[in-house]
């Protein structure tokens, strides 16, 4: 056999190799950004439910505690202002994603203060509307920390993938870049506490 | 001395066939053993799980009933309920299971650790993974006294037949006035009776009917395939040595046949001895086989019978009778973070 026609044997296997090395870490960044993507979506849901509560809260405050205008003016706004931003989830840049939680960040301070100054209304308290309503403002705060956490959780294992080598490679010629996650905030995970 | 010769060959004779029959007495015994340590094991053995009260508790040390007895969906290792209370629950859960796959842990303990019913809950459902993977139709309904906290988690395929809103006023409405008069048995029975009537509403919840019977069949099939083993391996030695006993000692073909005996007792050494006659049907030499029995020999059999008997009852009994004792297993269902708690 002439030399060259090994040669030639040897960069078809290599080629081959990398080829199918490739395919498969092409496929499998695809898998894993669909689950992030998937994740996304379910984030996205929990803080529309959220904001579809709203609302509703608002008016039941509103026949109890008219004095506290401003309060329910504060959640409204940032309720408006955190449903203009969207995230698309094939974009999801850590910029991107600060900016939206910051706003919905704001959200959820306004809606502990709401809930907060609520406590002094007995009237509020016990209407029944109002404990369904407030219960189902916790359960969404729930949902939407374990729908984040399952975020983080898939954006951390795509990343991990996308990062490492050999993937890396592949990753720079398909053009998969890394996500952003969601940051624990500070403050703003607290609601804040009221002194009597 | 001839005479004595020969008795000697005889002894030795019976004694050899006596150390056989003895070598399947063995057998059969050990058979036996087998059978009653299968049926032992099959038989769920309920041990206490007291753990100590007032200890406090997390969601890795939490005793989970549900695991070694499927009836038992009440988690109250500090005693807080009644029995009474608790066979009432199980009862209920155990038929919402049946009817709508609706998996529950109900724990009632004195303090938990963190104080957190939400966080416990969570972490209860993501270590057991309570509910069907299909439907996640997982439920926690968690009371704890000294806490004074309580909380109804539900899994992601019934957070619309229980909304939060809903399990709110349950606790609002049923729970908490039980609570607040410390009838830690009233508070969750109205509450399990009044969840049982939102699932029972929903017929988009359907339960697996053929969840009992699978664990149960695939048990009792194994069970039976082990009995069956043991008898065959019982079988196959008895006819090795049947077949053993038919060779000829002249001709070495196993053509040897009994064709009759008598049987001579002796009272006052407490034997019975076998004088059988086997031929051989090849070449016609014959043989004159004598063997000898205890004469209580018998009873010992018949006890040995009996022994057999009410162990094979037994086995049954624990295998299809008692079915619903084998241990349940969770299905790997999912929380989102559903539910309503509070706080008394």
């Amino acid at each position: 056999m002439k030399k060259s026609t090994i040669y030639i044997f040897i960069a078809v296997a290599l080629f081959v190799i990398v080829l199918i090395g490739g395919c498969q870490s092409y496929n499998n960044m695809v898998s894993q950004d669909e689950t992030v993507s998937r994740a996304w979506a379910d984030v996205e849901t929990q803080y529309q439910r959220r904001a579809d509560l709203i609302p509703n809260l608002v008016n039941t405050v509103k026949g109890y505690a008219s004095h506290e205008s401003e309060t329910l003016k504060a959640v409204i706004e940032a309720r408006s202002k955190a449903t203009q931003i969207t995230v698309d989830p094939t974009n999801l840049t850590p910029e991107k994603l600060a900016e939206y939680q910051e706003a919905q960040g704001a959200v959820t301070q306004a809606l502990g203060r709401l809930i907060a100054v609520s406590e002094s209304y007995p009237d509020l308290k016990a209407n029944q509307q109002f404990s369904e309503l407030q219960a189902q403002l916790e359960g969404t705060e729930n949902r939407i920390a374990e729908s984040r956490r399952n975020f983080n959780e898939a954006a951390q294992e795509y990343n991990v993938t996308v990062r490492s080598f050999p993937t890396n490679i592949f990753a720079g010629m398909f053009g998969f870049n890394t996500k952003g996650n969601f940051k624990a905030e500070t403050g703003a995970e607290k609601a804040p506490t009221v002194s009597f | 001395m001839k005479g004595f010769l020969i008795y000697d060959i005889k002894r030795k004779q019976r004694k050899r066939q006596t150390k056989a029959s003895s070598a399947i007495r063995l057998i059969a015994f050990l058979a036996l053993f087998m059978l009653s340590t299968l049926v032992s094991m099959l038989t769920p053995i309920s041990l206490p799980l007291s753990v100590g009260r007032a200890s406090t508790y997390t969601p890795d040390n939490l005793p989970i009933p549900y695991l070694k007895d499927k009836s038992q969906y009440v988690s109250n290792p500090d005693g807080i309920l009644t029995q009474m209370a608790v066979d009432s629950l199980n009862m209920w859960l155990g038929e919402m299971e049946k009817a709508h796959g609706v998996q529950t842990i109900l724990a009632v303990v004195e303090h938990i650790e963190g104080g957190e019913p939400y966080d416990f809950c969570m972490a209860l459902g993501r270590k057991y993974g309570v509910g069907s993977k299909e439907q996640n139709t997982g439920l926690i309904i968690l009371l704890s006294t000294r806490d004074r906290a309580y909380y109804i988690l539900t899994g992601r395929g019934i957070e619309g037949t229980l909304p939060d809103a809903i399990c709110k006023r349950i606790e609002n409405n049923q729970m908490l006035p039980a609570l607040r008069e410390g009838d830690w048995d009233e508070a969750m029975l109205a509450t399990v009776r009044a969840i049982t009537k939102y699932v029972d509403g929903d017929d988009s919840l359907v339960g697996k009917t053929d969840f009992e019977n699978e664990v149960d069949v695939a048990a009792a099939l194994i069970a039976v395939l082990v009995c069956l083993g043991i008898l065959g391996l019982f079988l196959f030695l008895v006819v090795a040595y049947e077949r053993k006993k038919a060779i000829c000692p002249n001709c070495h073909k196993h053509t040897m046949k009994f064709v009759g005996g008598k049987v001579t007792k002796n009272r006052l050494l407490g034997i019975c001895t076998h004088h059988d006659t086997y031929r051989c049907t090849n070449c016609h030499f014959e043989q004159l086989r004598t063997w000898d029995e205890d004469i209580n020999g018998g009873i010992g059999g018949a006890a040995a019978g009996s022994i057999f008997g009410s162990s094979r009852r037994g086995g049954f009994s624990g295998g299809f009778g008692g079915g619903g004792s084998f241990g349940g297993s969770f299905g790997g269902g999912s929380f989102g973070g559903g539910g309503a708690g509070g706080r008394f």
